[in-house]
């Protein structure tokens, strides 16, 4: 209801205001035209001192006339005089006169003295002072008629000039009720406008307070702010942006954003504008802010919002919060979080190391005890049978067979006692107990002193050293792990070998490394064996039926890497070589 | 200078050639603020001035009419008027003054002849004072319609 009045008052008001005025102003103004019109006045109509003329030219005709024949006047003057009447007469015969003396009925009259004149004319040189009392009583009615018609004219004139009066006074009061109606519609739109201007003031003091408190915000805000308009130009900056670029904002409006500072042209800010002017709104985390070459960076957040009027987009806002304390928690935080991971990376790898160490004893004792109850039985078999032979046989037996019984059963206990040996040795390279002392080697010294211990345990089994062609032998590495790395490769070869064929040892080497060759005739180690053989506790299947843990490759290429070299099966089609390669002993590295 | 030498010869030559008329041939009579102080004037030295032809209504007639003279202005040039006014007087001793003005600002002519016909004395001539009422909106007003003066005898220059 209210809103309606509201309507009624702000809208319909001025407008019927508006409607009145003009078709009262349109009226008016038709009729003022109309008098306009009307107040030119006709000529035509001032018969009256036509008239008038007439008359005074046909008395002076009259006059003078008298005065020639009393000889104070001559003919010229008396012809002039007929000229001008006749002149006169001419004019009241011309269109618009004659018409009015035909209203007025004096045609005839007129007719009668323009005959009368013609008579007169042209006038003889000899102008008797008869003649002349024959025209005065010829023109005698003229000045009559003259005056009787001037009498008319002013009747008629005077008819004519107050009906004319009266319709001016009629229209002229239309004029002014119109004007009054058009100074009351005038009112009331000057009241409506009135109202609106106050109330177009009394917005603009709303909003220029709210503008006013709208700069004291940006003036007095924290987070630098600046507003550019779609020519890429600084229209406004406050004092924390002038804070953070170091730039104040007499220097900065009014010029183009990208000179202000190199941090207004990285490519994502641009893109984050250009969207701005799209009408989308952005945020950029943690920008590096160069203020210089020298100085550290300050690293800001960023928000960039469309600037509208009118829906239109004229531009864009940047807000620049200044996040470098967060950024340095952040980096410190990350840090320490690195920090812990390596921490529970090098906890969970000492814990893994702890943990293989621990199946590992725990793969030792099983095996261990697998190994016990199988490759212990058979050597405690041998010494047990030999005994029993020697206690069945009793006081027969001579004495070459208990020699022969006596040392079979101390082979076979060496045997187990090399068991125990290699499985400790393993159960201590586990346990990380097995240090190697490296020094300077003569690798063929080692290999002499094995193959003559192999010879000596088994004269049996020829070992032969192939001639070296190399003449420096001297490798870097711990000589007892060396002698046991040979030790259970000849064992290996002798154990796997054709039965008579022998066994061949070689060393040659390179720029880096000596090589040791142990080869064995035999059935060659099948493809899908080859890698496996070098596991702990695994046993080829060529392997059964002969004593073994499954330890020695193993334990021989754990102490070749120990030392800085390796082992290798190389690739034979007519049995078994082994590659024992151990470093070459520089003076410098001892 | 040249034109201006060439246009007092010519008015020497109208002067002498109106002095030389006979006394009643004189049909204009000027006075007043002229080079000569007065002159007196016959058809044929009027007739002499550039011709000019008007075509016009007029409040006393029906119709427009053609109407045949001199420019006033030319007339008031030859015999060097200087002055702000005119009073023109006719036969009948009809006065009226007219403002210098009326004839720069308007081709304002004295006419001899009325559609081809001399304007004679017993009608409206033998001259008559014609402003150019069809052409200027302004002109058409009783305060020109007076300025007509017909049967036009003297002009005093003032």
């Amino acid at each position: 209801m209210i809103r309606f009045r509201n309507l009624a008052f702000g809208l319909l008001l001025p407008l019927v205001a508006v409607l009145v005025f003009a078709v009262l102003l349109t009226f008016s103004l038709i009729r003022m035209l109309e008098v306009e019109n009307a107040m030119r006045v006709g000529a035509e109509k001032n018969m009256l001192w036509v008239f008038h003329q007439s008359e005074v030219a046909a008395r002076r005709l009259t006059e003078t006339a008298a005065l020639v024949g009393l000889g104070e006047a001559d003919i010229e003057e008396l012809s002039l005089r007929i000229d001008i009447l006749k002149s006169r007469v001419a004019i009241l015969n011309d269109g618009p006169q004659r018409r009015f003396v035909e209203e007025i009925a004096l045609d005839d009259e007129l007719d009668r003295i323009a005959a009368a004149l013609e008579t007169m004319t042209p006038v003889a040189a000899d102008f008797s002072p008869g003649e002349g009392a024959r025209l005065r009583e010829a023109l005698k009615p003229a000045a009559r008629i003259f005056g009787r018609a001037a009498n008319k004219a002013m009747i008629a004139e005077w008819n004519d000039l107050g009906g004319r009066l009266e319709t001016y006074r009629a229209q002229l009061r239309q004029i002014i009720l119109s004007l009054i109606g058009i100074m009351g519609a005038g009112g009331i739109l000057a009241a409506t406008l009135a109202v609106a201007l106050r109330q177009t003031h009394q917005r603009n003091l709303m909003l220029r307070q709210s503008r006013d408190f709208s700069a004291l915000l940006i003036s007095s805000s924290g987070e630098g702010i600046l507003a550019v308009d779609r020519a890429g130009r600084c229209t406004l900056w406050n004092d924390a942006m002038a804070g953070l670029i170091g730039k104040p904002a007499e220097q900065a409006t009014g010029q183009p954003l990208a000179e202000l500072a190199g941090f207004f042209g990285i490519a994502p800010l641009r893109a984050g504008i250009a969207r701005a002017f799209e009408g989308d709104s952005s945020e950029l985390a943690l920008q590096p802010l160069f203020r210089d070459e020298q100085t550290e960076p300050r690293y800001v957040d960023l928000r960039i919002f469309p600037m509208r009027n009118d829906g239109e987009v004229i531009g864009a806002i940047l807000f620049l919060h200044d996040a470098t304390d967060r950024h340095a928690a952040q980096k410190r935080d990350a840090e320490d979080r690195d920090r812990l991971e390596d921490l529970v990376a090098e906890r969970t790898r000492d814990l893994d190391d702890a943990l293989r160490r621990e199946r590992s004893a725990a793969d030792l004792y099983r095996n261990f005890a697998a190994m016990v109850s199988h490759q212990f039985r058979t050597p405690l078999a041998v010494a047990d049978s030999a005994l029993q032979r020697l206690i069945r046989r009793g006081p027969s037996v001579d004495s070459d067979e208990v020699v022969d019984r006596a040392n079979r059963a101390r082979n076979a206990i060496a045997g187990l006692t090399r068991l125990v040996e290699s499985t400790l040795d393993v159960a201590r390279l586990d346990a990380g107990q097995l240090g190697a002392q490296r020094m300077r080697c003569a690798l063929n010294d080692i290999v002499r002193t094995v193959c003559t211990r192999q010879r000596d345990a088994d004269p049996a089994r020829e070992i032969r050293i192939l001639p070296s062609p190399d003449d420096d032998d001297t490798v870097f590495c711990d000589p007892a792990h060396a002698e046991q790395i040979l030790e259970n490769l000849l064992l290996n070869a002798v154990k796997y070998a054709s039965a008579g064929s022998p066994v061949s040892v070689c060393v040659h080497g390179d720029r880096q490394n000596l090589f040791c060759d142990v080869h064995n005739e035999g059935d060659p180690i099948p493809e899908n064996e080859r890698d496996l053989i070098f596991n702990r506790n695994y046993r080829g299947t060529n392997s059964t039926g002969s004593a073994g843990t499954g330890l020695g490759l193993f334990m021989a290429g754990t102490l070749a890497r120990m030392q800085g070299g390796d082992l290798f099966l190389q690739p034979d089609t007519d049995g078994v070589t082994f590659r024992i390669s151990l470093p070459r002993f520089k003076p410098s590295a001892a | 200078m040249l034109k201006r030498t060439a246009r007092m010869v010519a008015a020497l030559m109208l002067i002498g050639g109106g002095a030389l008329a006979g006394q009643d041939d004189i049909i204009l009579d000027v006075t007043g603020d002229i080079t000569d102080g007065t002159a007196k004037l016959d058809r044929e030295a009027l007739q002499k001035l550039p011709q000019v032809t008007l075509e016009t209504s007029t409040v006393v007639t029906d119709g427009t009419h053609s109407f045949t003279g001199f420019l006033m202005r030319d007339l008031l040039d030859r015999l060097g008027a200087q002055g702000e006014l005119v009073i023109a007087s006719a036969l009948n001793d009809y006065v009226v003054e007219i403002p210098m003005s009326d004839f720069s600002e308007f081709d304002v002519i004295v006419a001899y002849r009325m559609d081809g016909k001399p304007l004679q004395r017993d009608d409206k001539g033998p001259l008559w004072i014609v402003y150019p009422r069809d052409q200027h909106e302004a002109l058409q007003d009783i305060r020109y319609d007076y300025r007509w003066v017909w049967q036009l005898s003297r002009l005093e220059v003032q």
